[in-house]
């Protein structure tokens, strides 16, 4: 009896490639989240530039997939998995621009520190982090139910978006001179509610790979 | 293609018979000896899908193709249980004579096997045997051309097909098989003697010719099974596994054995 060793080896490569990627994309947030706390400039930078390997984490793990659909032919679950790598490596990579995006807004602020309170973004930041090492959990364990729980959050990343979009209209009509201001931090927010849906698609491929059915989560 | 309806119960049957499946076994079961080989086979072919049966060495997927025309009667020891109908007639029957039953479900076989003639020898042989008597090179042409050999062998009809390669005898055996104008075609392991273009060239046939023929074919090439067939078939050890459309079970099999078979992990 053969088990396709050198299939199951390259397959444990491309997990541990999603795992660094997915581990990456969370460093990146995490520190985007805190230069936005704390103002800190140089941190930002950091997210900023992290997220160049992001980028070319992709391009790695998706010419890999791409070899071994071509030399191992897969079918069934081994396929499933393979067309939810691909998935995963461009959410993965589309959560990595938004936590860049957010570093950026955070060095601005930091010159022009926003008067009211941050706590929506910051509570937002912080529950997508969970988010995205529960998504890429339940993909390196076949895990379909985690996967459904981890989407499910993403409703009360929606409820914080839609808490922060009034104030922030509210500061906006209340300081216009501050308009602009106003705007990017509504981007900001923006950016962070569809980071929310990236992985709730991640999760929507896991439940694909380990069931074989197309489901939505979360309408 | 005359039919010899009023002596023939088999042929009758064809006139007469409709049913949804182009052919059915119910409980069908074949042993050699003392052996089973297949176990309790039911199952329906769709009309004109192609079929592949899969399974690992030993599976009984060749047994039961070849008892779909009863080949199997030319192997001492060997029988046959339950019913395999084709029009609702069953070919086991007692009056039904094995010889009318395949030229109705014709075979290809794994290792082409042309006789030792000319090539129209070749093909009017057995519709000569079947009655035929219309236009014979009509009936050469027409053939060739439905097996995709027409225009290579147009100039050497005459010369023996034995001087033909590898990939033009098994499609001469295809232009044969249809010469008699069957309704099925069961083919084991029709490429696996092919070098790789031949059996390119094989596998869009199939696709021509499933437009006129229900096809059946064993196929121990997972992925000739996925590109080819319709419905595929998973056998082990002599049961049905797993039985689906083509896209389905290569997606999301049911069966854990099938998703390990087709997967590589045994076989």
């Amino acid at each position: 009896m053969h088990s396709r060793i050198q299939f199951m080896e390259e397959l444990s490569r491309l997990h541990h490639d999603i795992l660094s990627m997915g581990t990456r994309v969370g460093e990146n947030l995490a520190k985007a989240l805190e230069a936005l706390r704390s103002g800190d400039a140089a941190l930002a930078d950091e997210a900023r530039a992290g997220d160049g390997a992001v980028d070319a984490m992709q391009v790695t793990i998706e010419d890999r997939a791409a070899v071994l659909i071509a030399t191992q032919q897969p079918v069934a679950g081994d396929l499933r998995e393979l067309v939810a790598v691909f998935k995963l490596t461009e959410h993965l990579e589309r959560i990595g621009d938004y936590a860049s995006h957010l570093a950026k807004a955070a060095k601005r602020l930091a010159k022009e520190p926003y008067p009211r309170s941050l706590a929506p973004l910051e509570s937002m930041a912080e529950l997508e982090i969970a988010m995205i090492r529960d998504a890429v959990a339940a993909f390196l364990n076949r895990d379909s139910e985690l996967a459904r729980a981890c989407a499910l959050k993403d409703d009360e990343v929606d409820a914080s978006h839609k808490a922060f979009l009034e104030e922030a209209l509210d500061f906006v009509r209340e300081n216009p001179e501050k308009a602009q201001q106003g705007m990017r931090l509504i981007r900001a927010s923006a950016w962070l509610e569809r980071l929310g849906d990236h992985v709730t698609n991640i999760c929507e491929a896991v439940v694909f790979m380990v069931e074989g059915r197309h489901v939505e989560l979360n309408e | 293609m005359k039919r010899d309806s009023a002596t023939d119960p088999f042929d009758l049957a064809v006139e007469t018979g409709e049913t949804p499946w182009a052919l059915e076994t119910k409980g069908m079961s074949v042993d050699y000896g003392a052996f089973r080989a297949v176990k309790d086979l039911t199952m329906g072919f769709e009309k004109r899908q192609v079929t592949a049966i899969i399974g690992p060495s030993g599976c009984g997927k060749s047994t039961a193709l070849r008892a779909f025309n009863r080949m199997n009667d030319l192997i001492p020891g060997c029988r046959t249980e339950g019913q395999v109908l084709f029009h609702g007639a069953d070919v086991y029957a007692p009056e039904v004579d094995p010889v009318r039953v395949r030229r109705w479900i014709g075979m290809v076989f794994q290792k082409p096997n042309p006789f030792p003639k000319s090539v129209r020898e070749n093909i009017l042989w057995g519709a000569r045997i079947n009655g035929y008597s219309g236009d014979e090179e009509e009936l050469v042409e027409g053939s060739l051309r439905q097996a995709a050999l027409w225009d290579e062998v147009k100039d050497k009809l005459d010369k023996s097909a034995l001087a033909l390669s590898g990939g033009q005898q098994q499609r001469l055996c295809i232009a044969r098989a249809v010469a008699v104008k069957p309704e099925i075609l069961l083919m084991d392991e029709p490429t696996s003697a092919l070098d790789p273009i031949s059996t390119s060239r094989i596998e869009d046939l199939l696709e021509e010719l499933k437009a006129r023929y229900t096809i059946i074919i064993v196929t121990h090439n997972m992925q000739q099974a996925g590109r080819v067939s319709d419905r595929t078939a998973f056998m082990l050890l002599g049961d049905l596994i797993e039985y689906a459309p083509t896209k389905e079970l290569f997606l999301n099999p049911k069966d854990e054995r099938t998703e390990n078979y087709i997967s590589g992990r045994f076989g």
